[in-house]
Order: structure tokens, then C-alpha cells, then sequence
């Protein structure tokens, strides 16, 4: 019973945690990289230099790193407004 | 089998948790230094694309130096060339950058009396009776409110030649001005002006449009 508990809480926290684990990483900077198309702002450009590290990660199959540079590229790219 | 699940379950919770890029290690101080001088140079405005190759190389060293399989030399390029490239952002920034532009000041509020109802004959500046009625109320708010002063602003509606319209907005306004000093409102408090048909309130493309827009009013300047 104990044992089960565990788990569930476990897998609780676990699986929120990692939303969007079936979106690629290739999806993703895909999606930054057309969301800030034609914008030179800061935030935009670190978007899409963020992703781009994101995508070099996961091709030496570092996936934590990748997911969090990714997840930096999603958040610059919020900040830079989208396109301009 | 237990075991192995509740292994599973741990390190996706912890994977999920843990950070790859802490930036706040001794290696990387002149990194940092070397950002944060390009940034006070503006070079987030000034140089965007130099500033955040810095930014994201400082970032990706920092993931580099925390990684297991320490590769000193990798480590030590990406942080130098975070260096160079906050370097170049910051020469850049002194360079051909102006500084960003004002906001401009929102012009002040005009307060406006409106004199709803008054009106003219065609093409003339001449006042109806019914208009001297209006006048005279407008007499009495002038004497209530005896640290004010005003500009009586005349309208027109489209119909007819701009210069036209301007010639009769500003005889219109006059008429007026004049009634008020008649009437004992002193001319230091008054002023007129003719806008003709550059102000429009409402559409000309009616009858109802343009007997609102052939308007006086008074712009209450201090």
C-alpha cells in the first residue's frame, strides 16, 4: 500500500514535469524559429541562438540540457513578441 | 520490479528538476563581467545579435562546466568567446547608437464649452436670435468662471472650398468674440480663431454630419 502510494506521487510529480516530452525538439526551435522570423530584437535573437543549442544538444543525445536550453528559446521568444 | 519503477519515476521527477545552466561559477566571472559591461552599453538595443551570441555562449558554457566528462578546453573557448562577443557588442554600442527616443508629451486636455445650437445664415457671420440666446448663457458661465479665458473656435462643414471655410470660420468666430466683449466679458479673456472644415466631429457625408460639425465652441486655455 505504502509502496503504491509512493509511486503515485512520484509519477504525479514526475509526469507534469515533463510536459511536452512528445514534442521534438527539432518541433519546438522549429516553432521559435518561425515565431520570431523577422524580428531582430535581443529576446528574439537569444530565442533562436537558444534553440539552436537546444537542437546541438539533443544531437549528442543530452536531452535534459536540451529540454531546458529549449525551454529558455520558448520563453526569450514570448518576450520578443513574435514576428515583426 | 517495484524497484526499477520507483526508480523510473525518480529520476524523471529529478531530471525534470535539475539545472544545466547555472551561470554563477567562479569560471565564468569575466563572462559575466564582460556581459554585463556590453549591456550597460546598450547593446541589448544597440547590437542585439553580438549581445545575445554573448548571452547564449556564457549560458552554454555554464551547461558545459556543470556537465559530467569535463572538457576543460571546450569550457574555457565557449567562455572566452562569450568574452569576445560581449566585447565586440559593447564597441558596437558606442558606435552609430542613438540614444532611444522620448516618449513625447501628451499635449494637455483642452476643456470645451460647447455652444450647442448655435447657428448662421448661409455664408454669412451674423447672429440669429436664437444664437444671441445661447450667447447670453454663455455670458453668464463666462462671469462665473471669471479666471478664465477662452478662444472661440468656429467650424464648418466640407461643403465649399477650404480657404472659403476657413474665411468664414474666422469671421464667425469674431462675431462671437465680439458679442462676449459687448457683454461685458473683458477682451483680455478672449480670443478667436476659425478652424473652417479641418476639425471635423462627425461625417459630411450627411446632412446630420455636417450640421454637427458647423459648430462654435469655447477652448477654455488656462
Amino acid at each position: 500500500m505504502k509502496i503504491s502510494l509512493l509511486l503515485f506521487s512520484l509519477l504525479a510529480f514526475a509526469l507534469p514535469a515533463n510536459a511536452g516530452i512528445t514534442t521534438s525538439i527539432e518541433e519546438r526551435a522549429a516553432k521559435v524559429e518561425a515565431d520570431t522570423e523577422g524580428n531582430n530584437s535581443y529576446h528574439a535573437h537569444l530565442a533562436r541562438m537558444f534553440a539552436s543549442i537546444a537542437e546541438e544538444e539533443k544531437a549528442q543525445h543530452d536531452l535534459g540540457p536540451a529540454k531546458e536550453f529549449m525551454k529558455m528559446a520558448e520563453e526569450h521568444a514570448a518576450q520578443a513578441g513574435g514576428e515583426k | 520490479m517495484i524497484k526499477r519503477l520507483i526508480l523510473v519515476a525518480s529520476t524523471l521527477s529529478l531530471g525534470a528538476c535539475a539545472s544545466h545552466t547555472n551561470i554563477n561559477i567562479d569560471e565564468l566571472a569575466d563572462a559575466r563581467a564582460a556581459i554585463a559591461a556590453s549591456k550597460a552599453a546598450g547593446a541589448e538595443r544597440c547590437a542585439p545579435k553580438l549581445q545575445a551570441k554573448a548571452v547564449s555562449l556564457l549560458y552554454w558554457a555554464a551547461h558545459e562546466y556543470t556537465e559530467t566528462g569535463y572538457h576543460p578546453e571546450e569550457n574555457t573557448e565557449l567562455a572566452e568567446r562569450a568574452i569576445a562577443k560581449a566585447n565586440e557588442a559593447k564597441a558596437a554600442s558606442s558606435k552609430n547608437c542613438a540614444p532611444p527616443p522620448k516618449p513625447k508629451p501628451k499635449p494637455a486636455a483642452v476643456e470645451i464649452i460647447k455652444l450647442s445650437g448655435i447657428n448662421f445664415p448661409h455664408d454669412s457671420a451674423a447672429l440669429t436670435p436664437a444664437s444671441i440666446a445661447i450667447l447670453d448663457q454663455a455670458v453668464d458661465t463666462l462671469n462665473r468662471r471669471a479666471r478664465i479665458s477662452v478662444e472661440v473656435a468656429a467650424h464648418t462643414d466640407s461643403s465649399g472650398k477650404d480657404s472659403y471655410n476657413l474665411s468664414l470660420s474666422d469671421r464667425r468666430a469674431a462675431s462671437v468674440m465680439n458679442y462676449l466683449a459687448s457683454h461685458g466679458i473683458s477682451a483680455d479673456r478672449l480670443s478667436s480663431k476659425g478652424y473652417g472644415e479641418t476639425q471635423p466631429v462627425a461625417s459630411n457625408t450627411s446632412a446630420e454630419g455636417r450640421a454637427e460639425n458647423r459648430r462654435v465652441e469655447l477652448r477654455v486655455m488656462n
